[in-house]
């Protein structure tokens, strides 16, 4: 983003909500958008949004989320950590 | 293709990180074609967007995102800061043409009418005269559009409405907290207000959750009306690197830190402007919304640098021409017969009003001549035909109409320009393409009557005052974007005070030395001082400029939105003096000039206090005692040569005659030092002194007529011009094109190719090339700020009165500069000091004599001498006293004579508890009953606070006072007398003056005894080394100065003026900016008179064993919008003010 927010961290620390804790997802992307997720084809993507904040804290929050459902119907809700680069689940 | 319709600047006031040019530089780099500006409510930055465009060859498209009241529901009655307030929605409207351009600003001028809480929009439909002048000040209530004025279909002609932003949008916002039918309705209503034409529903696709959602909605919705749908990018930066600055600015907009106002922000930093393609992407679900962009864009033509038709009143006036001449002939005999100077300026008179007549401007100078007669009446009504005031002028022209004939003659200018040899040319010449400037100064009280008068006498419609935005700078930034951090309030005061008041490029060094390298290094402190970077010139609120009124033939609203000023009575409109300059509108400047109220005041004083009537007008010009003191650079006080600098020159260039004044006020300016002009000019001086005889040197004979006057120097802006024309044989013209090239700052490239023709010209002249590039320097170097000769005279003018007015009548003189403050380099304790030192006697503030306002009173000389003159200070000076208190006890004091003790005080003053207080702490009541004890140690400040704290004062309640009981106040205790420091800063405390003791000798017997004082200066030699310490009364580090910085000291004997060089700043900076008493060890330099110490080392003076001040407030509470001094404009907020200069937090704009 800009050079407030050059101190790269790891998602942040689970904050009491264990439900909402982000967990490490295997994807595979083409232009920043998910086509396989855990072997499974992405059907639709419902939504799309960014999150982009706490850049002047220690742990910048920067994720670009998405709201998918795969080929075999599931839905699920998936980001992209632009600070580090991983992907992962979170229940929304 | 995808075109921008929807995007904001800085101009959308602290929910927008970009300035337009900004904006327009970025959409010309993307490839933006043609791209509109919405800023919220407001077409505050379209002209500067619009010429911003035109320059870099992109179409503007003007419009607003305005906010709305939705059907049914009132307008906001409170101020609200959050992006929409309850009740309301957004809507994006574009001008297509000149009839929706003119809709607009109507519709504009509804939504804010209310905003003030005083409400224009009856007077502008009556057309009828504004409310009274009052200082009173209103904070500006959330502007808003009743519905019902779009549904009449009044205003909705010309404009292409669409359906606002995701989400606070009329349609989007409804859908996003799922009320599809509410959607509906008021997408209906739109749909019928504006037209199936004129009417869209807008996409965005801000990257927020629920987008695609709500856009498919919207597609539904906008088929089910049968309107197409068209996408927007809501940007609100031009560059991805703003997105923090635009959180922090939301975040100060709400008075909130960054995570309490998560909710308010954009959540992300998707708000930049970004290519058509990248765009357009975004809308691949629909593409036909992106292709409608392009349709629309094509429909919008209207162009704001070109469609406006503007006209001033008068111009249609097919009789200007002779009543001008008339006019003239009228004072011609008056002012000329039997004057040397009569035959050459009938042959002015006649060039000027032939320029004038082909110009078209005969009707805008009889404008100024009405205005002139208008204000002439209001300075009756104000001064009251029997002051003394009432033989003086009721303004005074400055600047360069000065210099012309025709303003004389019709009284906008005070200074015979044939008699002064002013030239006309900077004024007016056959080339001019614009109106010219004529600038008006008016005492405060006639300029605060004129005004509602104007408005009054044009119509509320056709007349409003200029726009002005305070910008962030440091110390602005600091405090805004500090508190959005979170930052510790105390951390920020600190640092605040110590960061350099005009530029932010060192600031994460002061950041370092206020609060310590190891703080400064944190997250925050680190984004603070990127922010502070970004913020830098970005408008933070749109407040009124001092004097600038546009004129209009047709209304004013129909040109640009007319929006309510913070001040009761006054409107403005919504452009700064640059944007209305792009216009074209007529402009007058009529400016506060707060030294003509101060030589007013001391006139009336004087007719009070001695019965004597001063005619200003007629005081010889060739006083001795006055050139003697302006020699001796004993002009403390007086206007303009009072500064440090002027002060520095004086003994060098000891002015003998008016016209020395006037070369001597226009010296001391960026563009004569830069120039290089004020050493040759001095040093010629002096050898003339030396030797009559001696030969003035001039770079080549065609410029001596031109620059004699300064000795060969280029010291007044019209030499420049002359310069030009003489030399190298520019046309008038060309020569004013320079002349703007530099004073604009425009790039190297232009000033280079002006170079190359002014060579290339002097040259055909048999100038060598050598001296034409010499004489080009020097006009290069020019290029700051600089006066022009009629300007200067004018100013050399009151500068020579006013140290007329100190040397005569001195108390008189201090009395007003006591009651005109703010104003002059010197706070009003400095002033106080100075006038003691030459044996003025100042008395404090006193219940039994004092009036709200400081007077003179006679007191008896001391061992048999002649009474004298002496200064009562006013009720006004103590610190929070509201207005009505200080009136109360004056009027009790008249209405029942003196008052006995304390009881009586309270009693039959009528003052509150909180005012009785306030009088007790400033000493006022020291002849009240405190017992002689007390009076004898000390103590009675204490007794009288603790016996009026007892006290019930009266209170008031909607507009009715309760007496209070006429009860005896109790005795108090003993208490602690007070020691000489506490009532010092007891003093500086309540009242900001301090008479009985200077703080520098109580502080001396703790002193190094080497240490020397201001009075032992002159007799040391030159190059001594010495210890000298003293209160800081004024730093200055003028951009001039190449990184020197120049402090003013003040102990009990007098001011000493101390460099600072670059390498020593370097060391002591916190110390150098912010220390109020400073021990400073250096060299004396004795130059010509003038005495400096170049100091060496610094070091803070510091008194543990003494109690520390009590400082309640640490700077007055400003309004958010109008960045003045909050609440009633008669309470004083004295505070550290006394001691150090003044705060500016807020640069101005100016391009």
């Amino acid at each position: 983003m800009s050079a407030l927010a050059t101190v790269n961290a790891p998602p942040p620390p689970p904050s009491g909500f264990a439900l909402y804790r982000p967990r490490a997802i295997e994807v595979r992307a083409s232009e920043g958008e998910p086509t396989v997720i855990a072997g499974r084809w992405v059907d639709t993507v419902r939504e799309e949004w960014l999150i982009e904040d706490r850049w002047w804290t220690r742990i910048p929050l920067r994720r670009h989320y998405f709201e998918l459902v795969l080929d075999g119907g599931r839905c699920l809700t998936v980001f992209h950590d632009l600070a580090e680069g991983g992907w992962y689940e979170q229940r929304v | 293709m995808y075109l921008e319709l929807h995007s904001h600047s800085a101009f959308s006031f602290l929910d927008g990180a970009s300035l337009p040019d900004e904006m327009a530089a970025a959409a010309a780099e993307l490839g933006h074609g043609e791209i509109a500006l919405t800023d919220h409510d407001g077409i505050w930055g379209s002209m500067e967007f619009a010429q911003a465009c035109r320059g870099l060859g992109v179409r503007a498209i003007t419009g607003v995102e305005l906010t709305v009241a939705a059907p049914g529901m009132p307008l906001p009655a409170e101020p609200y800061r959050g992006n929409c307030p309850p009740g309301c929605f957004h809507l994006t409207l574009l001008v297509e043409n000149a009839r929706g351009y003119r809709n607009l600003c109507r519709l504009l001028t509804i939504a804010h009418a209310h905003t003030r809480n005083w409400n224009i929009a009856a007077e502008l439909a009556r057309d009828q005269a504004p409310p009274p002048p009052s200082s009173r000040r209103h904070d500006l209530v959330h502007p808003a559009l009743p519905f019902a004025e779009l549904s009449g279909r009044l205003y909705s002609e010309g404009l292409v409405c669409l359906s606002g932003c995701a989400r606070d949008g009329a349609v989007a916002g409804r859908l996003a907290r799922g009320d599809r039918a509410g959607a509906e309705r008021i997408a209906r209503k739109l749909l019928a207000a504006f037209g199936p034409d004129h009417f869209r529903i807008e996409l965005q696709r801000p990257l927020w959750r629920g987008d695609r959602t709500r856009n498919r909605r919207l597609a539904e919705l906008a088929e089910t009306l049968g309107v197409p749908t068209v996408a927007t990018g809501n940007a609100h930066f031009h560059h991805r690197r703003r997105a923090p600055l635009q959180d922090a600015l939301v975040a100060a907009r709400l008075l909130g830190s960054l995570e309490s106002t998560e909710p308010e922000r954009r959540g992300n930093g998707a708000g930049f402007l970004t290519t058509p393609g990248r765009m357009a992407a975004r809308f691949a679900e629909h593409p036909e919304a992106v292709a409608e962009t392009a349709r629309l864009a094509e429909r919008l033509r209207f162009d704001l640098t070109r469609d406006l038709g503007y006209r001033y009143p008068g111009s249609e006036d097919p009789d200007a021409d002779r009543n001008l001449a008339e006019a003239c002939a009228a004072r011609f005999g008056e002012r000329y017969d039997g004057t040397p100077e009569k035959a050459e300026a009938a042959r002015r008179l006649q060039e000027e009003l032939r320029v004038i007549a082909k110009l078209n401007l005969s009707g805008f100078f009889l404008l100024h001549r009405d205005l002139l007669e208008l204000a002439r009446e209001v300075a009756v009504e104000v001064r009251g035909p029997s002051a003394a005031r009432a033989l003086l002028p009721p303004g005074r022209g400055r600047g360069s109409s000065v210099s012309s004939v025709v303003c004389y003659l019709t009284g906008l200018s005070h200074v015979d320009p044939v008699k002064a040899g002013l030239f006309l040319g900077r004024f007016l010449n056959d080339e001019i393409t614009e109106a010219p400037d004529i600038d008006l100064d008016f005492p405060r009280d006639v300029r605060e009557t004129l005004i509602p008068r104007i408005h009054e006498r044009y119509g509320a419609e056709r007349s409003a005052l200029v726009a002005a935005f305070p910008t962030y700078r440091s110390r602005g930034a600091v405090r805004d974007l500090g508190a959005a951090l979170g930052l510790p309030q105390g951390e920020i005061e600190r640092v605040a005070r110590s960061v350099d008041v005009y530029g932010s490029t060192e600031i994460e060094r002061d950041i370092s030395e206020a609060i310590g390298e190891a703080r400064a290094r944190s997250d925050r402190w680190r984004a603070l001082i990127a922010l502070a970077a970004e913020s830098k010139g970005l408008p933070r609120h749109a407040s009124q400029h001092p004097g600038g009124m546009v004129l209009s033939t047709r209304p004013l609203i129909d040109l640009c939105a007319v929006v309510p000023a913070a001040m009761e009575g006054r409107r403005i409109v919504q452009w700064d003096k640059d944007s209305c300059a792009d216009a074209g509108f007529l402009k007058i400047d009529l400016l506060g000039l707060g030294m003509l109220s101060a030589v007013e005041r001391t006139v009336d004083e004087i007719a009070r206090a001695r019965g004597e009537h001063v005619d200003l007008s007629r005081i010889p010009l060739d006083d001795p005692e006055v050139y003697e003191a302006i020699q001796k650079a004993e002009t403390t006080g007086v206007f303009q040569i009072e500064s440090r600098a002027q002060m520095q020159m004086l003994p060098r260039s000891l002015p003998e005659n008016i016209d020395d004044v006037t070369v001597q006020v226009a010296l001391v300016r960026p563009g004569p030092i830069q120039g290089g002009a004020v050493h040759p000019y001095l040093e010629r001086k002096r050898k003339l002194r030396e030797d009559p005889g001696y030969r003035v040197p001039y770079e080549d004979p065609s410029l001596e007529p031109i620059l004699s006057d300064t000795l060969g120097a280029i010291v007044f802006q019209d030499q420049v011009i002359q310069v030009a024309m003489a030399l190298s044989g520019f046309s008038s013209g060309e020569a004013e094109g320079l002349r703007r090239a530099m004073s604009r700052k425009r790039s190297e490239e232009a000033l280079n190719s002006y170079r190359e023709r002014f060579v290339e010209g002097a040259v055909c002249r048999g100038v060598t090339v050598e001296v034409a590039n010499r004489v080009y320097d020097q006009i290069k170097g020019f290029s700051g700020f600089g006066f022009p000769k009629s300007h200067a005279a004018a100013f050399g003018l009151l500068a020579y009165q006013s140290t007329w007015l100190r040397v005569h009548y001195g108390p008189e003189l201090l009395c007003a500069l006591l009651n005109e403050q703010p104003m002059g380099f010197y706070p009003p304790d400095a002033l106080a000091h100075e006038a003691q030192r030459r044996g003025i006697p100042v008395l404090g503030p006193d219940v039994n004599r004092s009036e709200v306002l400081c007077v003179c009173e006679w007191v008896e000389g001391e061992a048999g001498e002649e009474r004298r003159l002496a200064v009562r200070v006013g009720l006004g000076y103590v610190s929070g006293l509201a207005t009505a208190d200080a009136e109360a006890v004056v009027r009790g004091r008249g209405e029942g004579g003196k008052y006995a003790d304390l009881a009586d005080l309270a009693t039959r003053s009528s003052a509150s508890a909180d005012g009785l207080q306030r009088l007790a702490w400033a000493d006022t009541c020291a002849g009240l009953g405190g017992s002689p004890e007390a009076l004898a140690e000390s103590s009675s400040r204490r007794e009288d606070l603790w016996r009026l704290g007892v006290a019930r004062g009266a209170r008031r309640r909607g507009g009715h006072e309760q007496m209070s009981l006429p009860l005896p106040v109790p005795e108090a205790p003993k208490l602690a007398p007070q020691t000489a420091w506490e009532r010092v800063t007891a003093d500086y405390g309540s009242t900001g003056i301090s008479l009985a003791q200077h703080p520098m000798a109580l502080m001396r017997p703790e002193l190094d005894p080497a240490t020397v004082t201001s009075a032992d200066l002159k007799r040391l030699p030159n190059d001594s080394r010495l210890v000298i310490a003293g209160m800081t009364v004024a730093r200055q580090r003028p951009a001039t100065a190449n990184g020197v910085v120049f402090m003013l000291l003040e102990d009990e004997w007098g001011m000493t003026n101390v460099v600072v060089l670059p390498s020593v700043y370097e060391k002591h900076r916190l110390l150098v900016r912010t220390a109020g008493f400073v021990s400073i060890s250096g060299r004396l330099e004795r130059r010509e008179g003038v005495i400096n110490i170049v100091a060496e080392r610094l070091f803070a003076l510091e008194r543990p064993d003494l109690p520390l001040a009590d400082v309640r407030t640490i700077e007055p509470e400003t309004s958010r919008e109008t960045g003045r001094v909050q609440g009633d404009s008669g309470q004083r907020i004295t505070d550290l003010g006394a001691v150090l200069p003044a705060a500016h937090s807020f640069g101005r704009r100016g391009r």
